[in-house]
């Protein structure tokens, strides 16, 4: 499984180890800049933020713990907050809205997830945190679930979210609250 | 922009953390909100650990992410990450530095007219001061202080955004010329070193002086 190889790498890097750290970026720049790209909308900051994860990765690597978490959404957690970071950082980030819908495939994304496209059923079944993700999921409203998938993928902050749910933001904040606190208990069963 | 106001009575302190956690996590935060939250789980090791659990229950959702092909940033990363020492400037110091010194002397009289003005930099410390010109392409250095005494060189530096400082080579001699594209508000600094310079990439002995490169007109 591709992911043990992240992880084990991971682990070599964390004891500075530069030819895992090499193979280490072959085997998750692809998904990284995936996330990248989805979170920021635009290919242009995708490499400088590229590479400031992966030397937050090199400095950090060895805070990564295998028993709480496998390597890859370590590394998937490190892009995401950088990207949100930067996000939320530009100047129209304090007006809240963002022009574009940033879909690399020009979809609206909340669409995407909404119908399961998503492909978070797929290729993980055999992975039981996936399973129950996508259990637990299911039990949330279709639309509070993919006001919560939609926040999650795309970085989408509360107002955006009330722009596009068109609901106010203090009923979006509630969604968002009782979703989250729904899926903890069905996912920490 | 805070959101106490927000929360029933019936949260706990503890589900307040929680939900901060899981928003931060998820992202929907803004403005101060999301710069409290981050700094928060900075330095607050129970909030971090919220934090991590929350990563852990998404964590199924990365599975919306594609890959898609990805630019080779290696070079690019192990350059910021392990700068490389200098060795060529080095040896250029070493062994050539009086035919490169009157070839600079040579380049400077043909290129005189278009140069830019050059900009003072002073390196000051406790006890040390460098003084330099820069024009741009090169710094001139006339040594304000002895050589460095036995076994022992100084080395300059220059340390930019990433705080990870690059050899910029070795200052002997009284007057020293260290080639280097350096862009304004970059730090210089000169530390003592055992001599032939550092033996790894990073400086090793007390910095003795430090300067922020003005810009060049």
């Amino acid at each position: 499984m591709p992911d043990d190889i992240i992880t084990e790498l991971l682990l070599r890097v964390a004891r500075q180890d530069r030819a895992a750290f090499r193979q280490l970026y072959s085997e998750a720049a692809p998904k990284l800049t995936g996330v990248l790209l989805r979170i920021l909308g635009n290919r242009a900051e995708v490499d400088d933020a590229m590479q400031d994860v992966f030397i937050k990765v090199w400095q950090r690597a060895a805070s990564f713990q295998p028993d709480k978490g496998r390597g890859i959404s370590w590394m998937i957690a490190v892009a995401r907050n950088h990207a949100l970071d930067q996000l939320r950082r530009r100047p129209a980030a304090a007006g809240m809205f963002r022009a574009e819908a940033r879909d690399a495939e020009g979809q609206d994304p909340l669409e995407q997830v909404a119908d399961g496209a998503i492909g978070v059923e797929q290729g993980m079944i055999a992975q039981g945190e996936a399973r129950r993700v996508v259990d637990c999921f299911a039990t949330l409203e279709e639309e509070r679930s993919a006001a919560v998938k939609g926040a999650y993928i795309e970085g989408l902050s509360y107002q955006e979210l009330a722009e596009r749910f068109e609901v106010p933001l203090n009923t979006m904040r509630t969604w968002l609250r009782r979703s989250l606190m729904r899926l903890k208990e069905c996912m920490d069963q | 922009m805070t959101q106490s106001g927000d929360h029933t009575p019936e949260e706990t302190p503890e589900q307040r953390d929680d939900l901060l956690a899981a928003e931060y996590v998820l992202g929907v935060l803004t403005g101060a909100d999301w710069r409290a939250a981050a700094e928060r789980a900075q330095v607050d090791g129970a909030f971090a650990a919220l934090v991590a659990q929350w990563e852990e229950r998404l964590a199924g959702l990365n599975e919306a992410y594609a890959a898609v092909p990805a630019a080779d940033l290696m070079p690019q990363i192990e350059a910021r990450l392990f700068p490389a020492p200098t060795r060529a400037r080095r040896r250029w110091f070493t062994g050539f530095a009086a035919a490169a010194l009157s070839a600079s002397v040579v380049l400077a009289v043909v290129l005189w007219p278009q140069a830019p003005a050059p900009v003072q930099v002073q390196l000051v410390g406790e006890d040390a001061r460098f003084v330099a010109d820069y024009d741009g392409a090169a710094l001139e250095f006339a040594l304000a202080l002895d050589a460095a005494g036995e076994g022992r060189d100084y080395e300059l530096w220059a340390i930019g955004d990433d705080g990870v400082p690059r050899s910029l080579g070795l200052l002997r001699g009284p007057v020293t010329r260290v080639e280097a594209e350096l862009l304004a508000g970059v730090t210089l600094a000169v530390s003592l070193e055992p001599a032939g310079g550092a033996p790894g990439d990073l400086p090793t002995g007390p910095v003795l002086a430090t300067a922020v490169l003005p810009s060049v007109n």
